[in-house]
C-alpha cells in the first residue's frame, strides 16, 4: 500500500519537476529571487528530465509582446537596483508582468529608501517612524486592483507584502491564501504565509490548496511551532517521496533535530550538507551553535571544526549575519568574549532584527560579567520576540548572578512557561526557590524537572540534597537511587556526576537503618571514588563492628526480632551489583 | 482608622512628593509643528498685538510649547481663539515657507531674532521662549543637507494637508484624515465635559490645555514633549486620577509611544502604574521589570553615576517588585521580594534604600496585622539619622496610628503629630500634611470627638492644594481625602442629616470611582451608615443583606454586623457564636474597638435572657478597656448599657448616678439616637424612681416624675428628628403612662392617641419596651 503510495509520488516526480522549472522562469523574469532559488534548489535535487519533455514556454500575449521593449529595459535597470527609473519605464504597461514589476520596483525604491533614511533620520525618537512612504499609495492602487479581481498570483504576493508591511495582518493572511491559491507553487507566498501563522488553531483554519508544495509547508509550520515530531515525520516522507538529494530538507532536519537538541543527528546532517554544498551560508549559525554546544555537553573539543567552519565562511562572505554569528561563536569558545561581541553587534547591523545575536550577545556580556548589558541584549532580543525563551532565560541568569533571586523568578517563570518540558529552566526555577528557602516549591520544580526528562542529570541530586537539609531520610536515600540509576543508565561519564555523594549517603542510609548488606555494598562502591575512599573504608569498619556486635548473642534469637525492629521504609533494597561504573 | 500608607509606592520620578520627569538631557527636534510654533512666536516678537490679546497668546506659549505636535488646523484654530491677525499673520508665513522653496525656509530660520543678542526681547536667551528658540536654532543647525530637505517636504505636507483635506484627501491620506477627525470628535466631548466641571476654565489656555492632555496623538513625541506627557500624566494618577486619561486610552498612548522610541523606559513605568489602576497584576509586573531592565541600561549609559547608578537601580527595582506585590495582597511574595532589596542594599550600604525598605518591612507587617512598633522606632531614628523628612514623619504617623490603637496617652500622639507638621510645613511636605489632618480626624473621631473631627475634615478639605505644580487639580484624590470625607459622611449620618450624607457619597463616587484603590473605604463606610439606620428603624429585613457586601469589603465588620443582624432578629445563640468568635480574633489581632463592641453585643444578649447580673462583669470590662484607651463614645456607650443593667437589676437610683456621667459627653458629641437613648434611659430611671417613691412622699416623687416628662419629651424630640418610629412609639407609650399617673389625662390622651396612629402605621407587635435600651 505505502509502496504504491509512494510509487505514484514518483510518478509524479516529473510533474513536479517540471512545475518547478516553469516557477523558476516566471520568477526570475519578475525580479523575484529568492523564490527562483528555492524553486531552483528543489529542481537541482530531482533527476533531469529528457529533452522533449521540458515544459513549454508560457504563453506571449498580445499584451506582452506590446510592452516587450519597456519591459526588457525596465527589468535590466531593475537588476542594477536603479527601481525608480525602472518603474518610470514600466508606468503605463498593462501585461500582468508588467505590472508587477512596476509596483514591485516601487516597493523596493521605497524600502531601499528607508533604508537609506533610517541612517539620517530627523530626531532619535524618529528611528520607529521611518517607513516606507511608497506603501499606502501601492495599498491604495492595489485594493483597488484587488476589489476588481485584476490581480495575478504574483501581484497578490505583493499585495500581502505591502499590508504585512502597514501591519494589517488579518487582511495580508487573507491575501497570501488567494495568492497561493493563485499560483500554489510560488514559495515567497508560502514563507510569508508562514510568519504570519501563531498558532496550530490558525493553521488549520486556513484553506489552502492541495499541492505538493504543501507538504512542505505544514513541516515548515511544524518546525515554527516547535512541533518537532510531526515536523520529522513530514521531512521523512518527503525524503521517501524522492526529495532525498534536496539541500533545504536536510537543512530544516538538522534545524529541527537541533531545535530538540539532539545534537550528534543535527551535526551529522549538517556535515553531510556541508560536503553537498559546500559554499552554503544559510543556517551555518545553527550549524556553529550545535559545534558550540556540543563541546560543552561532551567535552570533546570542537574548536578545529568551528575554526575551519569560520574560516570558510569568511572565505565566501564575510558581511552576512550567519558568517558574522559563526565568528562569535568561535571567539566566545576561545573565551574571547569582546571580540564575540563584536561581532555579535557586526552581525546586528547587518541585520537588527536578527534574534539569535541578541541572546547570544547577551551570553557573551554575561561572560564578561558585564551585566547591564547582557540584560540590555536580553530585552532586546524579547522586544523582537517576546517568546524567545533564551533570551528569558538568560534574563533569569543575569539576575541570579547578581543576587536576586527573587527577582529572577519572573524570568524563568517566563521561560518555563514558553518550554513548558525543559528541564533546564526547572532546575534553575528550584535552585531560585531554594535560595529563597522555599523548600515545597523548589523540591515540586526539581520533581518535574526530573519527570520532564533531565538534560543536565542534576535535579535529582539536588532534590536529593534538598530531602537531605530537611531530614526527609526516605525521600532523600530514594532520590540519590533514582540518581544514581540515572547517572549509570546514560552510559556518558559526566563531568560533574556526584555518584561518591550520593553512595556516601546511601551507606550511612542503609547503615542506620540496619540494613548492613546493602550498606556495605555502597560503602564498596565508595572506594572506588578517590573523595569517597576514606568514608567508605571507615564505614565498612563500623559495619563490621557491628556486625561482631550482633552476631556474639545467639544470632536466631535475635534474627527475628531484628526483622520486625527494622523501620518501614519506602525504598526497596536495590542490588547495586548490577551498576557498572 | 485605615492605613494611610498604601498609597506610598516608591516613585523613582519623585523626591519628597514631588515628581521630576526630567532627569535626560534635553534632545528636541525641528518638527513642521514646532517651526508653526516658531513662527508664531516671531509674529509675537515682531508685530503689535493690543495687551488683552497679548495676554491670551502668552498664556497659550507653555501649553504649545511642551504639548504634542498639534496638526495645521488645530493650531490655527487655537491660535485664531486669541488673536485672528496673528493666526493669518502665521498662517501666511508658513505659506510663504510651504508654496516657496527651501530657500525661504532657510531664510525664516535665518531671521528668527537670536536670543543671544535680542537683549530687550521677549526671545532672551534665559526666557521660556528663547530657550525654545535656542533649542530649535541648534537642532535646525545640526541637520545635514539630506535631512533638511526632508523637513522642508514634511513642513510642505503638513502644510498642505491641511487644505487638501476637505477636496480629496480622503482617498490619498486616509489614515491621516481619520486621524484628524478623532481627534476632533473627542476633543469637543471632553472639553464640554471638562467645562461642566469648572467653570472657571473659561479662557482658550485651558480649553487648549485639556486638548491637548485629552486628545490621543498619534504622532512621534519628542523627548521633551513625551516626558512633559508623562510626568503629567503620573501626576495625575497620583493625585486625582479621574483627570487622568481613562486607562484603554493612556495604554493606546503609551503603546503608540512606546512604538516610536521602545528606549523610552519611563512609559514602561506609567504603564506600570497604569496596570496597576485596573489590578492587572500581569501587566503591571511585566512594566515594572521591563522598566527596571531599561532603567539600569540608561543608568549604565550615563557614566556620571556609573556603577552605583546601576546597583540603585537594582534595589529600587526589587522594592518596587516588593510593593506590588503588597498591592495585590500577595505578602509572601512581598516579604521575599523585600527579603532581598534588604539584602542588595545591605550589601552595598545604602542607607537610603535601607530606610526605605525598613518603612515598607513595617507597611508590610501590619498589613500582615502583626505588631511592628519597633521596627518602626527604629525607622525614625534611622530616617532621622539620615536626613529624610519624609521617611521620618511617615513613620512617626504609623507610630501615632499604632499608638491609638493601643491606648497611648492623647496628649502624647498630639504633640508627636504636631511635631512633624513643623517638619511637613517646612519641608512642604504636601502629602504628609493632608495624611497628618485625616489621621488627626481619625484619632478625634476614635476618641469620640466629633466636633474635633468635624474641624479637622473641614481644615484638610479647605485647604488648597501645596503642590508646585498643580495641573488644574484642586482636590487630589489620595487616601486622606477618601478617608476625611467618609467621616464627614459619618458625622453628617450621626446627626440624621442623610441627604448631605448622601451629597457626599455622590461626590466620593465621583471622585474615587469604585474600580479605584480608595473605593472601599467609602463603600464600606456607606454601608455602615445604611446598616445602622436600618437597624435603627428595626427593618431588619433590609439591613441583612447589606451584611454580605460589608463582608466582602471587611471581613471583621462583617462578622459583627451579622451578629447583630442575627441578635435582633432573635437568634441569639447563632450570634452568641459569632461573637465569641470575634472576640477571640479580635483579642489576636489587638482590635481594641471591635472587642469592646463585641463585649456590649454579648452584654445585650444576656439581657434578653434576662440574666442581667451575668451582664455586669463584662460591662465593666468593656468600660475599663474603653477608658483605657481613652474611647469616649464607646466609654458612654458602655456607661448606658451598665445603667440600663442597673435600671433592670432594680437600682434606678444607681442607674442615674451611673448615667449622669455618660449625660455630657453624649450631648456634647454624640450621635442623635445615643442623645435620644440617653435622654429615655433617664427618663426612664426617673420614673422608675418616682414609681418607687411615689406611694411614700409624694413630692419627691413629683420631682423625678417631672424630671421624666422632660427626658421623655427631649427624647421624642431627638428621634423624630431620626424619623425613628419605632422608638418614637416607645416614647409615646411611656409619655401616655407618665401623665396618666401624674393624672394629666389630656396629656395622656394625647401621647396615647400618637401611639396609637404610630402603632397603626408599623403595623408590627411592639417589643417589650423594658427589655431594651
Amino acid at each position: 500500500m505505502k509502496m504504491a503510495a509512494l510509487c505514484s509520488e514518483f510518478g509524479d516526480l516529473a510533474q513536479i519537476k517540471k512545475q518547478l522549472i516553469s516557477v523558476i522562469s516566471l520568477c526570475k523574469e519578475r525580479g523575484v529571487l529568492h523564490s527562483a532559488k528555492w524553486a531552483s534548489e528543489l529542481a537541482f535535487a530531482l533527476d533531469p528530465l529528457p529533452k522533449d519533455n521540458l515544459p513549454p514556454e508560457p504563453a506571449f500575449t498580445e499584451e506582452d509582446a506590446q510592452d516587450l521593449d519597456a519591459f526588457t529595459l525596465a527589468k535590466s535597470y531593475f537588476d542594477l537596483k536603479e527601481y525608480d527609473r525602472a518603474a518610470y519605464f514600466l508606468k503605463g504597461c498593462c501585461s500582468q508582468k508588467a505590472y508587477f514589476l512596476y509596483m514591485y520596483s516601487r516597493y523596493l525604491s521605497g524600502e531601499k529608501k528607508k533604508d537609506d533614511e533610517t541612517v539620517d533620520s530627523l530626531g532619535p525618537l524618529e528611528k520607529g517612524q521611518v517607513r516606507n512612504e511608497a506603501l499606502r499609495e501601492l495599498r491604495v492602487e492595489l485594493s483597488k486592483k484587488h476589489t476588481a479581481r485584476e490581480l495575478d498570483g504574483f501581484t497578490l504576493y505583493l499585495y500581502g507584502v505591502v499590508l504585512r508591511k502597514l501591519d494589517l495582518l488579518k487582511e495580508a493572511v487573507e491575501v497570501f491564501v488567494e495568492a497561493i491559491q493563485a499560483l500554489p507553487l510560488h514559495w515567497g507566498a508560502w514563507l510569508e504565509l508562514s510568519n504570519l501563522i501563531t498558532n496550530i488553531e490558525m493553521l488549520k483554519s486556513l484553506s489552502l490548496p492541495d499541492c505538493w508544495i504543501k507538504d512542505f509547508f505544514m513541516a515548515h509550520m511544524y518546525t515554527e511551532l516547535q512541533m518537532i515530531k510531526e515536523a520529522l515525520q513530514k521531512y521523512q516522507n518527503l525524503i521517501e517521496a524522492g526529495f532525498s538529494k534536496s539541500t533545504y530538507i536536510i537543512s530544516q532536519i538538522a534545524v529541527a533535530y537541533h531545535n530538540i537538541r539532539d545534537i550528534d543527528q543535527a551535526l551529522a546532517l549538517f556535515n553531510e550538507l556541508r560536503e553537498h554544498d559546500p559554499y552554503r551560508i544559510d543556517n551555518m549559525d545553527t550549524f556553529s551553535n550545535l559545534l558550540y554546544v556540543k563541546c560543552f555537553v561532551s567535552l570533546q573539543s570542537m574548536k578545529p571544526e568551528l575554526s575551519y567552519l569560520a574560516h570558510n565562511l569568511v572565505e565566501i562572505d564575510k558581511y552576512r549575519v550567519e558568517t558574522c554569528c559563526v565568528i562569535g561563536n568561535y571567539y566566545s569558545l576561545r573565551s574571547q568574549h569582546e571580540k564575540a561581541a563584536l561581532y555579535f553587534q557586526r552581525a546586528l547591523k547587518l541585520n537588527p532584527r536578527c534574534l539569535g545575536a541578541w541572546t547570544l550577545m547577551g551570553h557573551e556580556y554575561m561572560e564578561m560579567k558585564n551585566t547591564s548589558a547582557a540584560i540590555q541584549a536580553y530585552r532586546h532580543a524579547i522586544e523582537v520576540n517576546k517568546r524567545d525563551y533564551r533570551a528569558w532565560y538568560g534574563l533569569g541568569q543575569t539576575y541570579e548572578i547578581l543576587k536576586m533571586p527573587f527577582y529572577c523568578l519572573y524570568y524563568y517563570r517566563k521561560a518555563h512557561q514558553l518550554r513548558p518540558n525543559d528541564s533546564r529552566m526547572l532546575v534553575a526555577l528550584g535552585e531560585s526557590y531554594e535560595k529563597l528557602s522555599q523548600q515545597v516549591e523548589a523540591k515540586k520544580c526539581y520533581w518535574r524537572a526530573y519527570s520532564v526528562g533531565d538534560v543536565e542529570k542534576m535535579a535529582l541530586l539536588k532534590l536529593a540534597k534538598l530531602h537531605e537539609q530537611l531530614n526527609e531520610s526516605d525521600d532523600a536515600a530514594q532520590c540519590y537511587m533514582l540518581y544514581i540509576q540515572d547517572i549509570f543508565s546514560c552510559g556518558e561519564q559526566l563531568e560533574h556526576a556526584e555518584v561518591s555523594t550520593a553512595l556516601r549517603y546511601l551507606g550511612q542510609y542503609y547503615f542506620k537503618s540496619k540494613l548492613y548488606d546493602e550498606a556495605s555494598i555502597c560503602a564498596q562502591r565508595c572506594c572506588d571514588y578517590n573523595d569517597a575512599r576514606e568514608e567508605g573504608k571507615a564505614l565498612l569498619r563500623q559495619i563490621s563492628q557491628v556486625r561482631d556486635q550482633v552476631e556474639t548473642p545467639s544470632a536466631d534469637l535475635f534474627t527475628p526480632l531484628s526483622n520486625i525492629n527494622t523501620p518501614v521504609r519506602r525504598v526497596s533494597p536495590l542490588n547495586l551489583i548490577s551498576f557498572t561504573p | 482608622m485605615a492605613s494611610v500608607h498604601e498609597s506610598l509606592y516608591f516613585n523613582p520620578m519623585m523626591t519628597n512628593g514631588v515628581v521630576h520627569a526630567n532627569v535626560f538631557g534635553i534632545k528636541d527636534w525641528v518638527s513642521p509643528y514646532k517651526i508653526s510654533v516658531l513662527a508664531l512666536l516671531y509674529e509675537m516678537t515682531s508685530s503689535k498685538i493690543t495687551l488683552p490679546e497679548r495676554r491670551r497668546l502668552n498664556k497659550l506659549i507653555l501649553p504649545l510649547q511642551q504639548g504634542p505636535d498639534l496638526s495645521l488646523g488645530q493650531f490655527l484654530k487655537t491660535v485664531e481663539e486669541c488673536c485672528p491677525k496673528t493666526a493669518y499673520a502665521v498662517k501666511l508665513r508658513l505659506h510663504e515657507m510651504a508654496d516657496g522653496e527651501l530657500k525661504d525656509m532657510e531664510y525664516f530660520f535665518s531671521t528668527l531674532p537670536t536670543p543671544f543678542t535680542a537683549f530687550d526681547s521677549e526671545a532672551y536667551k534665559t526666557s521660556v521662549v528663547g530657550l525654545f528658540m535656542r533649542h530649535m536654532l541648534l537642532a535646525y543647525n545640526k541637520l545635514s543637507f539630506s535631512q533638511v530637505y526632508k523637513l522642508y517636504k514634511s513642513l510642505q505636507h503638513y502644510y498642505h494637508s491641511h487644505y487638501a483635506k476637505p477636496t480629496d484627501g480622503q482617498v490619498c491620506v486616509p489614515t491621516l484624515a481619520a486621524d484628524d477627525s478623532d481627534m476632533d470628535l473627542t476633543s469637543t466631548e471632553d472639553t464640554v465635559g471638562d467645562r461642566a466641571d469648572k467653570e472657571e476654565l473659561d479662557t482658550p489656555l485651558h480649553e487648549s490645555e485639556l486638548r491637548c492632555d485629552n486628545t490621543p496623538s498619534r504622532g512621534p513625541l519628542s523627548q521633551k514633549q513625551a516626558e512633559y506627557f508623562l510626568s503629567r500624566q503620573a501626576y495625575l494618577l497620583k493625585n486625582d486620577e479621574n483627570k487622568a486619561l481613562r486607562p484603554a486610552a493612556l495604554q493606546e498612548e503609551l503603546n503608540n509611544m512606546l512604538k516610536f522610541n521602545p528606549d523610552f523606559a519611563e512609559a514602561h513605568y506609567l504603564n506600570y502604574l497604569n496596570s496597576m489602576r485596573v489590578q492587572d497584576i500581569f501587566l503591571s509586573a511585566h512594566s515594572l521589570l521591563h522598566y527596571f531592565d531599561r532603567l539600569i541600561l540608561s543608568s549604565n549609559e550615563g557614566k556620571s553615576n556609573g556603577d552605583e547608578g546601576y546597583g540603585r537601580s537594582l534595589r529600587y527595582a526589587a522594592l518596587n517588585l516588593a510593593s506590588l506585590h503588597c498591592r495585590f495582597g500577595h505578602y509572601q511574595q512581598a516579604d521575599l521580594a523585600l527579603q532581598e532589596a534588604i539584602r542588595i542594599a545591605q550589601e552595598s550600604n545604602d542607607h537610603v534604600c535601607l530606610q526605605h525598605c525598613l518603612s515598607w518591612l513595617y507597611t508590610l507587617e501590619h498589613m500582615k496585622g502583626s505588631e511592628s512598633t519597633v521596627l518602626t522606632q527604629d525607622s525614625v531614628k534611622m530616617a532621622a539619622h539620615f536626613c529624610l523628612p519624609y521617611l521620618g514623619s511617615l513613620d512617626i504617623q504609623s507610630l501615632v496610628q499604632q499608638g491609638a490603637m493601643q491606648g497611648k496617652a492623647a496628649h502624647k500622639l498630639m504633640d508627636a503629630l504636631k511635631d512633624t507638621e513643623i517638619l511637613h510645613w517646612k519641608h512642604s511636605l504636601s502629602e504628609l500634611i493632608e495624611i497628618s489632618l485625616a489621621q488627626t480626624t481619625s484619632i478625634w473621631r476614635m476618641y469620640g470627638k466629633s466636633t474635633m473631627a468635624l474641624q479637622q475634615a473641614q481644615l484638610l478639605l479647605n485647604m488648597s492644594s501645596l503642590e508646585p505644580v498643580n495641573f488644574g487639580v484642586h482636590q487630589n484624590n489620595t487616601e486622606a481625602f477618601a478617608v476625611a470625607l467618609c467621616h464627614l459622611a459619618e458625622l453628617h449620618a450621626e446627626q440624621g442629616l442623610y441627604s448631605a450624607t448622601a451629597e457626599i457619597f455622590q461626590h466620593l463616587k465621583e471622585q474615587f470611582p469604585p474600580h479605584t484603590q480608595h473605593s472601599k473605604l467609602w463603600m464600606l463606610c456607606n454601608l455602615k451608615i445604611q446598616f445602622e439606620r436600618h437597624m435603627n428603624n428595626r427593618k431588619y429585613h433590609l439591613a441583612e443583606p447589606l451584611v454580605k457586601a460589608m463582608s466582602a469589603l471587611n471581613k471583621t465588620e462583617g462578622l459583627y454586623r451579622k451578629a447583630q443582624v442575627l441578635k435582633a432578629l432573635n437568634r441569639s445563640t447563632e450570634a452568641y457564636s459569632i461573637l465569641q468568635q470575634l472576640q477571640v480574633h479580635c483579642e489576636k489581632t489587638k482590635c481594641t474597638e471591635i472587642i469592646i463592641r463585641v463585649m456590649l453585643s454579648t452584654a445585650e444578649l444576656h439581657w434578653e435572657s434576662s440574666s442581667f447580673s451575668t451582664a455586669l462583669p463584662l460591662l465593666l470590662q468593656a468600660l475599663a478597656l474603653a477608658r483605657q484607651h481613652h474611647l469616649q463614645s464607646l466609654a458612654s456607650e458602655g456607661v448606658l448599657h451598665l445603667a440600663f443593667t442597673q435600671l433592670m437589676l432594680g437600682i434606678p437610683g444607681q442607674a442615674l448616678t451611673v448615667l449622669h456621667e455618660a449625660m455630657e459627653p453624649i450631648l456634647a458629641h454624640g450621635a442623635v439616637i445615643d442623645k435620644g437613648r440617653a435622654m429615655l434611659l433617664a427618663a426612664r430611671c426617673h420614673m422608675a424612681v418616682a414609681g418607687f417613691r411615689l406611694k411614700e412622699q409624694g413630692h419627691l416623687g413629683q420631682h423625678s416624675a417631672a424630671l421624666a416628662v422632660d427626658g421623655l419629651n427631649e427624647a421624642e424630640s431627638y428621634f423624630s428628628r431620626l424619623s425613628c418610629k419605632e422608638r418614637l412609639r416607645d416614647v409615646h407609650y411611656l409619655q401616655a403612662q407618665l401623665h396618666r399617673s401624674l393624672g394629666q389625662t389630656a396629656q395622656s390622651n394625647k401621647s396615647a392617641m400618637n401611639f396609637r396612629l404610630l402603632d397603626q402605621e408599623l403595623q408590627s407587635p411592639a417589643p417589650p419596651v423594658f427589655m431594651q435600651l
